[in-house]
């Protein structure tokens, strides 16, 4: 599985990272600086549940 | 009419003004969304009202359709009420002028600085909680969730303690008070007073900066260009705007919650892991901001009317926050909702940036309540709300009684900010 973060429509929530910390990268300000990338299967639930509470709906779940 | 005359319809007779209690703002908001998400009222001056999540999301997406910069620079464009007092940055600018004085204020309040603040999150409700905790009753309003927030972002920026309790009443008494009384009319003077304030503490860190927030926000540079004073100082102003007496709010609301709700109460005093989810689901059914107003700058389609340049428009958190196309059952408090998309910080560029501080501070204050007073119960006879929901809604009073505990900082503690004796 993997994650695509729209980085123009993150907006800094960082709601992602409080679910998924492993998997979501924060810069200095908060906004996500993920980019794409491949999530190990232990930590395919918790990327969902970040991409879910995503507000601005920036991450998409490639699987 | 001619053939050009913009069409705006349906016309609703709304106003939420009007409003004068939670309940009665919930209920008008819910039979406008029933019946539209999107509709024109000629109530003050004439303005769209945005109900639905879907028109709501996508207008605070659209900055570049739907601008928060003023029209006239005296009024603020944040409300649709001609409420005329100093410029909020970044706020109240687009881009590219926006962009350095939100940077300026992400960097004072991003998750990792508001990582660093938690002992002093820890210590303020600690100390406020303390001040009540051995007598068994308190106005948790005035006591607690007025207190914490304002003395978390005051001591950030760097005000004097002396400043704190008439500053945090400033922007309490505008908001918690009618218009006629005359708690408001002296909190609206001093509202003006925190701005000169503002200036004077400013041009003292240009001179000689410390180890704060408004000497970080005085001296910041982007791409070679300082900050411009008066844009320094209209960032402190938002953020002390913004930081005051919004947690209070929604602090306020949940703990009369939980007084309420013995369920929820006994759910996160036996499973303390909950209250994540239950923080999110206060912000969703208690939003602290209940409405933002932008204007249109060019012609656009929203929710299938027709918006002209030009026309106000009032976007409605909590109208969203209750929309039953985005949350299922959504007048519910459900404690676990997953996944739970509000909007009580809005949506995007503007995004309120003390989201992590106001979390922070709201989920010590509840998890102190719940550990040092679990058996509080609210005077409900006695509940005083705001007497206007159209921008912040909030709580005046919130009388609790409680079985008494023992304080927890030593006596020699520093009474910096203490309460009044009550």
């Amino acid at each position: 599985m993997r994650v695509r973060v729209d980085t123009d429509l993150c907006t800094g929530h960082a709601l992602c990272a409080a679910q998924a910390p492993d998997v979501y990268v924060l810069d200095e300000l908060g906004y996500n600086c993920t980019g794409t990338a491949e999530v190990p299967p232990e930590l395919e639930d918790r990327a969902r549940r970040g991409a879910l509470c995503c507000p601005e709906g920036a991450i998409t779940i490639e699987d | 009419m001619t053939a050009h005359e913009p069409v705006r319809e349906p016309v609703v007779d709304f106003d939420h003004y009007r409003h004068r209690s939670i309940g009665e703002s919930d209920r008008a908001w819910r039979a406008l969304r029933e019946r539209c998400p999107v509709a024109w009222t000629e109530a003050n001056g004439g303005h769209w009202v945005v109900a639905g999540y879907d028109e709501v999301a996508a207008a605070f997406r659209d900055w570049e359709t739907f601008s928060s910069r003023r029209t006239d620079p005296e009024v603020c464009s944040l409300s649709v009420g001609n409420l005329r007092v100093p410029p909020l940055y970044p706020e109240e600018l687009d881009p590219p002028e926006w962009y350095p004085l939100r940077r300026v204020l992400s960097e004072v309040l991003s998750p990792n600085a508001v990582a660093r603040l938690a002992p002093r999150i820890e210590h303020w409700v600690t100390f406020f909680v303390d001040q009540f905790i051995e007598r068994g009753s308190c106005e948790l309003a005035a006591e607690l969730t007025c207190r914490v927030p304002a003395a978390v972002v005051l001591e950030l920026l760097g005000f004097p303690p002396a400043d704190w309790e008439r500053i945090q009443r400033a922007f309490h008494g505008i908001a918690a008070y009618d218009r006629t009384k005359p708690e408001f009319v002296a909190a609206a003077a001093d509202i003006g007073w925190v701005s000169r304030r503002v200036a004077e503490e400013m041009a003292e860190r240009r001179r000689a900066p410390r180890d704060d927030a408004m000497s970080f926000i005085a001296a910041y540079e982007y791409e070679g260009v300082r900050i411009a004073p008066e844009d320094a100082e209209a960032v402190v102003l938002l953020t002390i705007g913004g930081g005051v007496d919004t947690t209070t709010s929604v602090s306020s609301a949940a703990l009369l919650h939980l007084a309420r709700h013995p369920d929820d109460r006994r759910r996160l005093l036996d499973d303390p892991a909950a209250i994540d989810g239950a923080i999110e689901e206060f912000l969703r059914v208690y939003p602290p901001a209940r409405t933002h107003a932008r204007t249109a700058v060019r012609d656009t389609e929203l929710g299938g009317c027709r918006v002209t340049s030009g026309d106000r428009v009032l976007l409605s958190e909590v109208s969203a926050n209750h929309d039953e196309h985005a949350f299922p059952d959504a007048d519910r408090f459900v404690i676990d909702r997953f996944p739970n998309r509000h909007v009580a910080f809005g949506m995007g560029i503007h995004r309120c940036p003390g989201s992590h501080l106001a979390r922070a501070q709201f989920k010590v204050m509840l998890q102190q309540v719940l550990e040092r007073m679990p058996d509080y119960t609210v005077r409900d006879d006695d509940v005083v709300e705001y007497p206007n929901w159209s921008s912040i809604g909030g709580w005046a009073r919130l009388r609790a009684e409680f079985t008494s505990g023992p304080r927890r900082l030593p006596p020699s503690a520093p009474q910096r900010g203490a309460p009044d004796p009550v």
